[in-house]
């Protein structure tokens, strides 16, 4: 059995975003700094247990630091979201608890799992620290670089919405 | 004609496909998506799997602007609109490509600019902590350092005052002259510590720049005997005798520069120079100078050696690297900077210019001698009254044994002692204490708070009793802090018998 789910990756411009899709679609990653603009759909599809398998199209929309101003057509049929912060820039997670709220409000049946990404940058005390400091919660903490914890943050969302469809 | 170039523009850039409601392509007019009849559009790209969301719809129209269809699609960004037909869905894609690269540039500089411009910000705050760090490190050290050296200083001097042999007088001697280094180069951490934080405020006061040559001639001269040189000191005539200014500061700076020459001049000599640049209304522009016939320093390494804790390599070791950033420092204080003409093998001249005030009358306590301890001595003898009474704060066993046998060595003082913060309230009001000696940092409560429930206390004879703070916090806003609550004499830790008993004397006089 196949379902297939639109997610949306959203976030701060710069924090990451389009190099996880990249890295869990394609499994490469760039140093290099590419603005995304609009929106960029890919798809990969992914085995949760014998025989179930979530097609994710995967919306990877350009990082705006004012989520007030995403477009709504970008979210219709959204099914799941991600939200992407980067751990070395606080300004993309100061605020975090409002931009959630906005989405929230926007999607406000959608799972969702938040990411703090660009973790191989940081010492992780000192980001633990910090974190709890600005009472920031997340999900997972991420390295598109490295490759950490990125499968598993896509394929946590991808249960979690297979799930949901079963229930449907 | 103009409907021909209209339609060449619209085939090119805009293609219509109509699908049915499950999003089964019904027509295509094949612009630039080859797309075959009967196809998904879910399969001609992920994007067009939004479709069947879009019917679900109460809108007629729903447009999704800049959509980058990606490789399959040669890498096209598009508008899309899709409206609600009767026969299904009615998809019109404009392919905008060129006008989203460009804005596509526009977004790349701005989003770079501003990640750059917030990592700038981190980094400085970064270097904002560690040098805060720093400084509260050398804070810490330094204050940490005064207790022990106290008590070195102090069993060194009653050592000193005891039965020894010659040799152990020349050992007690060298552990003197080490315990003064020590003591230096405390100071000279401390002062650098409080220049990077801002927190070394200048003291202008009246002095005689001639007696402070003198001293430096008198200090140097027997150094250069030691070392086999020449110490020479040019004093100007037209240099005025007296000035403005900050006579420790101004000391600290040709001692470093002094001693730096000393220590890389094998043979010749070093020269202090003092010459009158320009006078007008009271004030005078004045050059030193201090010059060496030493080995010189590299031309690459001028800049660094007035960096902290930055040695040339000259094979004299020694020293902690701190004395020309201190100068460095101390003299972007006074609005001067330090110049250095220098030569591999052939000396260096270190000089600076600094302005300062000629006071029209110079005050007689410049002039006036102060009193030493033996003085004091002999007059309270002379008086034949009573040994004054003093009360000993201080938690710390070792300080506390040795401030008490310096005291009790003057033989004009009879002593109690306490240890505990909270106990001295009770032991000042049944003593009738002349003076109290007490260490700022106590048990349960600290002496400066005792100092203010003193002199807040109702009997003029409690209130007016005169103390005497030892503390080993050396910052200047501490020591404002514990004057404000009323000691009337500080004392930084470490200190010199003969300050210690210099300071009672003119505590229980006054």
């Amino acid at each position: 059995m196949r379902v297939s789910k639109k997610i949306v990756v959203l976030g701060h411009f710069g924090v990451g975003k389009t190099s996880l899709i990249r890295r869990f679609v394609e499994d490469s990653f760039s140093n290099d700094y590419k603005v995304s603009i609009g929106v960029h759909i890919t798809k990969k599809v992914v085995e949760i247990t014998a025989g179930n398998q979530v097609s994710l199209i995967l919306w990877d929309l350009e990082g705006t630091d004012d989520l007030s101003n995403i477009r709504d057509s970008y979210l219709l049929g959204t099914h799941g979201l991600i939200y992407v912060f980067d751990v070395t820039r606080p300004s993309t997670f100061e605020n975090i608890n409002g931009d959630l709220r906005i989405v929230g409000e926007k999607l406000p049946n959608a799972p969702k799992i938040v990411v703090g990404n660009k973790v191989d940058l940081v010492v992780p005390e000192d980001l633990d620290r910090l974190l709890q400091r600005q009472g920031i919660t997340y999900d997972y903490l991420s390295s598109a670089k490295t490759g950490g914890m990125v499968n598993d943050l896509f394929l946590h969302l991808a249960k979690m919405l297979s799930s949901d469809a079963k229930k449907i | 004609m103009l409907k021909k170039y209209k339609d060449d523009y619209f085939s090119d850039n805009v293609q219509f496909i109509l699908t049915d409601n499950q999003g089964i392509v019904l027509e295509s007019d094949q612009s630039f998506l080859k797309i075959e009849i009967g196809t998904p559009m879910e399969e001609v790209h992920p994007f067009f799997g939004s479709i069947s969301a879009v019917q679900e719809l109460s809108e007629n129209t729903t447009f999704f602007n800049c959509v980058q269809l990606g490789k399959n699609a040669m890498e096209r960004i598009v508008d899309i609109e899709m409206h609600k037909k009767k026969e299904g869905v009615l998809v019109m894609v404009h392919d905008l490509t060129d006008h989203y690269v460009s804005y596509q540039a526009i977004a790349q500089s701005r989003n770079e600019s501003i990640i750059n411009s917030e990592l700038v910000v981190l980094k400085n705050l970064e270097l904002q902590e560690r040098e805060k760090f720093k400084n509260q490190f050398i804070r810490n050290f330094s204050h940490e350092l005064r207790n022990p050296l106290t008590s070195i200083i102090s069993i060194t001097n009653i050592l000193r005052s005891t039965d020894l042999s010659d040799e152990q007088k020349k050992m007690i001697d060298f552990l003197k002259e080490s315990n003064s280094n020590l003591k230096i180069m405390l100071e000279d951490i401390l002062s650098i510590g409080m220049i990077a934080s801002g927190k070394l405020h200048l003291d202008h006061k009246i002095f005689s720049l001639s007696d402070l040559l003198e001293l430096l001639r008198f200090t140097y001269s027997a150094r250069a005997k030691e070392q086999n040189l020449t110490f020479n000191l040019d004093f100007g005539t037209k240099v005025p005798e007296h000035v403005e200014g900050d006579r420790l500061r101004i000391y600290q700076i040709l001692t470093n520069l002094l001693d730096n020459a000393f220590k890389h001049t094998k043979e010749g000599s070093v020269t202090l120079s003092v010459e009158l640049n320009q006078k007008w209304a009271n004030r005078a522009s004045m050059r030193f100078s201090v010059s060496d016939t030493g080995a010189g320093i590299p031309k690459e390494s001028i800049q660094a050696i007035f960096e902290s804790f930055h040695q040339i390599e000259t094979g004299n070791g020694d020293g902690s690297g701190l004395g020309l950033p201190i100068v460095k420092g101390l003299l972007e204080l006074m609005g001067s900077k330090v110049q250095l003409i220098s030569k591999l093998g052939d000396g260096s001249k270190f000089y600076f210019d600094i302005v300062l005030k000629e006071p029209i009358h110079t005050l007689a306590t410049t002039k006036r001698n102060k009193e030493t301890v033996a003085n004091y001595q002999k007059k309270k003898s002379l008086s034949g009254a009573a040994k004054y009474k003093i009360l000993l704060v201080e938690d710390d066993e070792k300080v506390q044994m040795l401030l008490f046998k310096t005291l009790l060595g003057a033989k004009c003082f009879n002593i109690d002692f306490e240890s505990d913060g909270a106990k001295v309230m009770q032991t000042v009001l049944q003593g009738n204490y002349d003076a109290i000696i007490m260490d700022v940092s106590l048990p349960n409560v600290n002496g400066d708070h005792i100092t203010r429930l003193i002199r807040e206390f109702p009997l003029k004879q409690i209130k007016k009793i005169p103390i005497l703070g030892l503390t080993a916090n050396a910052y200047a806003d501490d020591i404002a802090l514990y004057k404000k609550a009323g000691m009337n004499i500080l004392m930084t830790k470490p200190f010199e018998e003969e300050e210690l008993l210099n300071s009672v004397f003119k505590l229980v006089s006054n």
